[in-house]
């Protein structure tokens, strides 16, 4: 098959699933989920395909859909390494959740709507992925947004998860619309949306530097919304509400990459737009550190691993602020795998024990389960980047990528957000495999309600995910090599301090949570003031609401003074002007026929005189 | 006897009679007033026939038009009156102002 075919097998097949689970399978949700399965699986075997048949096929498949002013929209696909990468992480990862959510989901009423709106989002995300044309890549990106609002809302009717679903929406359509103004900017500027072109030196020399910095500027604000950065990430961690499942797809190792990826793609225009790449270190830094401090007094572990998740999110962007593209797609993959382990280890855990609380679970025995405690371990540790797991060498690179040419602040902030990661990772390891006797940590309110038994559904994901999280760091010079670009040894001497400093956070989060008889109370709790700080996510939801209660409340009461003054205004007079004309005018019906007569003579003579010119 | 001489009477007529629509008050004078301009207007027809048209029948016919006319009109405006007066017990135009302002 030729790669276009396969390109359009691989994007379209979840369509296909989609339209069958929602619109034909409605009644057989089991058929549904293997339709669905069977879809994954083809276009994986589609992105493996491509990727192997890469080296003789042409990287752009490209069709005109309509043309304007002499301005060629096309769609099609761009088959270059970093997106064959991406694709290939996107299927599989997309595969494995699939997979897993058989068990997870049993018993679901809207197991087969749930597999249709995976089928939904892989079909957009893996299209948005392979777009050759930016228009097509933005109206993709939206439809990934749209499947993560229904994801997210898929139990709509709990108030809450309603409520997160229309947050996430609003929040992550603030930034688009930011980027589709830089989308017009860019198109205006060079007539051309086409990624290939877009991306070649001519045609980024052609754009006056203001301007590059303005479209630069507008299309991270895009990035900063969907891949969840300050100060637009407070969706993420409400995204939650969703099935587990979910949070593990889209809130942390594929939909929120996408922001990621975006710049990733975008790379060489980020790089000569003057000035962009500090204003993205800065709030990349302040991202990884807020959210990490965030995630460290969190109880609720999908919440820990969601604020994690904006951490490296934003470590993916201070390394390709610090100008390496192969430290953030490489942390992009590696973060990928660990991040989905240990998504849905907590999803195995909620599932058997039924809390999403970590003191709960380890109270109830979670270490029990044998095959997700490794997996969570592996997870952890390679998300606290502790040698030789996969997040180590991804980490790694990136601290060598700061380390290259940026100001030290940036470095020593990313030492201290590599430090709370591995910390809050630790701190939920110990809290949900080594419960403590002597704990301080009051229990849960509410009785857990324990769904039913891992099945092996769901294992097997877990196991291939633990391999994943594992290994995926030893592919960084094949990664560097498939998206060219130079990859990053880091040497001994910039390892160091970084090795160090994890096992530092491992250390103090086992004395503080994972010792025998351990009072697990962290040390920020000393801090009252910072505990409450964090724990209160720093009030931005509460500034938020303010802000915008106050904003909408001023847009009303002006449009009220509006209103009454102006519109109501315009219709009263109107009325009263008519009322007023019809009096004035009745006064002139006197009743006197001879008066009328007199005057219609009057008007006739009057005329006569005037039109018969005498 | 000039072509002037005739549309001096008839102007003397038009004007009375367009003087007694204005001024009468009764309906009955209106009406009078109403004849008497159309007489005007028939006069005016067979002058300028007798004068200017080369042809003379096509004024004759027109007059015979306003006669029968005028016929018609005076039948119909008396019934009207009649109706008038029954309902208002007066043929006084300016009793009859229902419609006014």
């Amino acid at each position: 098959m030729s790669s276009g075919t396969l390109a359009l097998l691989c994007t379209h097949a979840p369509l296909v699933g989609c339209f069958g689970a929602l619109v034909v399978l409605r009644r057989a949700p089991r058929a549904a989920a293997a339709l669905n399965i069977l879809a994954m699986l083809a276009s994986l075997g589609a992105a493996l395909a491509i990727f192997a048949g890469s080296n003789h096929q042409p990287p752009t498949i490209i069709s005109l859909w309509l043309s304007s002013e002499g301005v060629p929209i096309s769609f099609g696909f761009l088959l270059d390494g970093t997106n064959q990468l991406m694709g290939i992480i996107v299927a599989l990862i997309a595969l494995c959740i699939q997979v897993y959510s058989l068990g997870y989901m049993k018993g679901d009423p809207g197991y087969a709507r749930y597999f249709g709106l995976h089928g939904l989002f892989a079909w957009a995300m893996l299209s948005f992925v392979y777009s050759a044309n930016l228009l097509q890549a933005f109206v993709f990106w939206e439809l990934v947004g749209l499947a993560s609002f229904l994801l997210i809302g898929f139990w709509f009717e709990k108030p809450s998860a309603a409520a997160a679903a229309k947050k996430a929406f609003v929040m992550t359509r603030i930034g688009d619309v930011g980027m589709f103004i830089g989308l017009i900017l860019l198109l205006s500027s060079t007539s051309t949306l086409d990624i290939a072109q877009l991306m070649q030196a001519s045609t980024l020399a052609s754009i006056p530097d203001a301007r590059l910095t303005l479209i630069a500027l507008l299309l991270f604000c895009g990035v900063v919304g969907k891949s969840a950065q300050f100060p637009l990430h407070t969706w993420l961690p409400d995204a939650m509400e969703g099935p587990t499942p979910v949070s593990a797809l889209l809130h942390s190792a594929t939909m929120v990459a996408a922001g990621v990826f975006l710049y990733a793609r975008f790379h060489p225009l980020f790089v000569a737009a003057e000035g962009v790449s500090n204003i993205v270190l800065v709030i990349a830094i302040i991202t990884a550190i807020l959210a990490a401090t965030i995630a460290m007094v969190q109880r609720d572990m999908k919440r820990v691993l969601a604020y994690s998740s904006i951490s490296q999110l934003a470590f993916m962007l201070l390394g390709l602020g610090a100008g390496s593209l192969y430290a953030g797609v490489f942390h992009l993959t590696t973060h990928a795998f660990f991040k989905a382990l240990l998504f849905l280890c907590a999803g195995a855990y909620i599932h058997q024990i039924g809390s999403n609380d970590m003191v709960t679970m380890g109270r109830q025995g979670a270490a029990k389960l044998r095959l997700v405690s490794a997996g969570l371990v592996i997870g952890a540790a390679a998300l606290a980047g502790l040698p030789p797991l996969a997040g180590f060498f991804s980490k790694e690179s990136i601290l060598a990528a700061l380390h290259g040419a940026h100001a030290n602040a940036f470095v020593y902030g990313a030492y201290l957000a590599s430090f709370l990661t591995a910390y809050y990772t630790f701190r939920m390891v110990f809290l949900v495999l080594r419960p403590s006797d002597k704990s301080v940590l009051p229990a849960e309110e509410h009785e857990p309600h324990p769904h039913g038994d891992v099945t092996g559904s769901m294992k097997l994901p877990i196991a291939i995910l633990t391999v994943g999280a594992a290994a995926a760091g030893f592919a960084g010079d094949f990664i560097a090599k498939l998206i060219g670009a130079k990859a990053l040894h880091p040497t001994y001497g910039e390892m160091a301090p970084a090795i160090g400093i994890a096992l530092a956070g491992v250390i103090v989060a086992f004395f503080e949570f994972g010792r025998k008889d351990a009072a697990q109370q962290g040390f920020i709790t000393r801090v009252g003031a910072l505990d409450t700080l964090f724990e209160r996510k720093y009030y931005l939801d509460e500034i938020y609401d303010k802000v915008a209660g106050g904003l909408v409340s001023l847009i009303a009461s002006v449009s009220a003074v509006v209103e009454r003054g102006v519109l109501d205004g315009t219709g009263d007079l109107a009325g009263n002007l008519t009322i007023a004309t019809g009096d004035a005018t009745a006064r002139m019906q006197s009743g006197r026929l001879q008066l009328y007569i007199g005057s219609a003579v009057l008007l006739i003579v009057v005329f006569c005189y005037f039109v018969g010119g005498y | 006897m000039t072509l002037s001489h005739f549309l001096l009477v008839a102007l003397a007529l038009f004007a009375l009679g367009l003087y007694s629509v204005l001024t009468r008050r009764h309906l009955i004078g209106l009406l009078i007033g109403v004849e008497l301009m159309l007489n005007a207007a028939s006069i005016n027809f067979l002058a300028f026939d007798r004068f200017v048209v080369k042809d003379p029948a096509t004024g004759q016919i027109i007059v015979l038009f306003i006669i029968g006319l005028a016929a018609a009109e005076a039948a119909i405006a008396l019934s009207i009156i009649l109706s008038a007066y029954r309902a208002h017990r007066s043929a006084d135009v300016d009793d009859l102002d229902e419609l006014k302002n």
